[in-house]
């Protein structure tokens, strides 16, 4: 209790300021919320609740499970050289070296964070970092062709969805190597670097991988079940009809989709259909800020992503990642 | 942090809670309940999940048991210090746990649909055939095939296999279905209070990936004189197609001729179906295995 108080005390407006952003969406959704509390009581809601809720957790807990696993592995068997001798030094070619990394690994972007901290830690710079985050969850053989299945009438809108992510992603990286020179890794983070720690747990090497395993599970799964959380209650709570009046206008329509894609924080496999949905109502340059926007930030990633770095620097990539797709997305929609 | 009595104790909840991850989706396979919550191309990997499960419990369950004190340290993720947050945390934790074992398994229903909103038609409304099926362009000559199949049909069956193709391939070529008999089972859903009783539609989940991105998909029935039945019912349908206008587009409505409260089918939900017309050609040999 002593120390509950102490915490409180000394918290400090700048640590405040991490959680000010999930809270104040909470608030938003809370009102949303409000009007329907008198229906909490009721079965359905409750049902449809839990089926949303675990159906999400279930469909993302292959993907963090793997990541962690992934990251593990690296942390255990690869020594650290190895990861700077294969980035290429130059800007460009390391970006497209990432890239195709992103191509190559289709982690869903839950399982991502703890992989992109071991390779930030074994040595791989932060811009090539973040646009292994930024293009990893979209430039991928699935989600290609989980786009192309869910826009079969309007195949443009894949070839678009990946050209964006693409562009956007190499800019956004760009950016990050001409502006940020010192490192923006967490104090709290860089202190694990101690690389040199003994590894006596018992049953060696691999219970050792499945011990850093569960450590990263359980850190990246509590933003993953929080992000389940609320994505299960704004699709049993929000009725997607009373959304649709907002399609008509032109630009805040970009906006309601990119919002909207930050706060159902799905999976970038799946929200190609969601976003087909709202064919009909939404023009195509919104869905298109949705498809790019959601994958590279959302809600789960954003705690993920304030967890790694400083705040500062996070919000400072927050801000780049949500203009360069909107203005990347509005650009392309007039050729679309 | 190095206390190794408090680390022990950590890594032993965070086994038990693994292992209840684990336990958790073992019974959803058994009950084949997992349908409900993923499609089946994910659940095949869900289904792998208990085991590095598993083995990051007994890693942890190990280390917990037999391991050095003097080894034990956090050092790299540090574990949550005082009682509030840790109990913060394995609350999150157990939260899914509790829902999941405690609550029965229930596919969605109308009130999911009625806040997606059930879409009838998988096709945009500009497309119009004038001339009898003949496709625009590639992609719609699969549904074009389906739909010269189901033409030659006496009662046009709607297979769950195929159900998202049928219904498209029938909307696709409106005029040259209008009148033929047609048989479809699904959930009974109305949307809102509006529309009079014995207008409601006849629908199904469809899922991509997982509840999440689940789309209600169905087709406007009258009943006209035959007794109504509450929302949510699973039901067949037996009746006459015809063109109507609803909501200002114009739509496919089943005139029921016959309407029959069916068992909820072990797989509520539909997928896409990646060759509509080799999937019918075996789900008719298998109903006609002396063709």
């Amino acid at each position: 209790m002593v120390h509950l108080i102490r915490t409180l005390t000394t918290l400090s407006p700048l640590k405040l300021l991490p959680l000010l952003l999930p809270i104040s969406f909470l608030i938003i959704i809370g009102f949303i919320w409000v009007p329907n509390q008198l229906e909490l009581l009721d079965n359905a809601y409750i049902d449809t609740f839990k089926t949303g809720f675990i159906g999400i957790l279930l469909e993302a807990l292959p993907f963090v499970l793997a990541g962690a696993l992934l990251s593990s592995l690296l942390r255990v068997f690869i020594p650290d050289e190895m990861i700077s001798r294969w980035i290429p030094r130059q800007a460009l070619p390391a970006i497209l070296f990432a890239c195709l990394l992103g191509i190559i690994f289709p982690v869903c972007e839950c399982g991502m964070i703890p992989l992109v901290r071991r390779l930030i830690h074994k040595g791989m710079p932060v811009y090539v970092a973040i646009v292994f985050i930024l293009s990893g969850p979209i430039l991928n053989p699935v989600v290609y062709g989980a786009t192309l299945t869910a826009f079969r009438n309007h195949s443009e809108l894949a070839y678009a969805r990946m050209g964006l992510a693409f562009v956007v992603a190499c800019i956004i990286g760009l950016i990050i190597y001409a502006t940020v020179k010192k490192s923006p890794i967490r104090l709290s983070v860089q202190r694990e670097t101690d690389n040199t720690h003994h590894n006596n747990s018992r049953g060696g090497k691999l219970a050792a991988v499945f011990v850093h395993t569960s450590d990263e599970f359980f850190e990246m799964g509590k933003y993953l079940i929080i992000g389940c959380l609320l994505t299960a209650g704004i699709q049993t709570f929000m009725v997607q009809d009373s959304l649709a009046a907002i399609g008509d206008k032109p630009l805040g329509s970009y906006f309601f989709m990119m919002g909207l894609a930050f706060v159902l924080s799905l999976c970038s496999t799946s929200d190609a259909f969601v976003a087909s949905t709202f064919v009909h109502s939404f023009p195509a340059g919104a869905l298109l800020a949705f498809m790019v926007f959601g994958p590279m930030l959302d809600f789960k990633n954003s705690l993920m992503l304030l967890s790694l770095f400083k705040t500062k620097f996070a919000l400072y990539l927050f801000f780049l990642i949500f203009s360069s797709v909107f203005i990347g997305a509005v650009l392309m929609s007039l050729w679309l | 942090m190095n206390d190794s009595r408090s680390i022990r104790f950590h890594y032993l909840l965070r086994a038990v809670i693994l292992l209840a991850f684990a336990l958790y989706i073992g019974h959803l396979v058994q009950q084949d309940a997992l349908h409900y919550y993923v499609a089946p191309k994910l659940a095949r990997w869900v289904q792998l999940c208990p085991i590095p499960l598993t083995l990051m419990a007994l890693s942890l369950a190990i280390q917990a048991l037999f391991g050095k004190g003097n080894v034990l340290c956090d050092c790299e993720h540090r574990l949550p210090h005082s009682i509030f947050k840790s109990t913060a945390l394995y609350g999150l934790f157990l939260f899914p746990l509790l829902l999941g074992f405690a609550l029965p398994d229930r596919a969605l229903g109308s009130m999911a649909a009625s806040k997606k909103g059930i879409s009838f038609s998988s096709l945009p409304s500009e497309t119009t055939n004038a001339v009898r099926f003949e496709s625009i362009d590639p992609y719609h000559e699969e549904l074009t095939e389906l739909a010269k199949i189901l033409y030659g049909q006496p009662t046009i069956p709607v297979y769950s296999d195929i159900f998202s193709e049928t219904l498209g391939a029938i909307d696709m070529y409106k005029q040259q279905f209008e009148g033929k008999e047609i048989s479809v089972s699904g959930f009974l859903y109305r949307d809102d209070s509006e529309t009079p009783e014995n207008i409601f539609a006849i629908g199904r989940f469809l899922v991509q990936c997982c509840t999440a991105d689940a789309t209600p998909f169905g087709m406007l029935v009258d009943s006209g004189k035959l007794k109504s039945l509450p929302t949510d019912t699973w039901i067949e349908v037996r009746g006459k197609l015809q063109i109507v206008q609803y909501k200002g587009q114009e739509m496919m409505q089943i005139r029921a001729e016959a309407i029959t409260p069916i068992a909820q089918p072990t797989t509520p939900y539909i997928y896409t179906s990646a060759d509509s017309i080799t999937a019918w050609k075996a789900l008719t040999n298998t109903a006609n295995p002396t063709k």
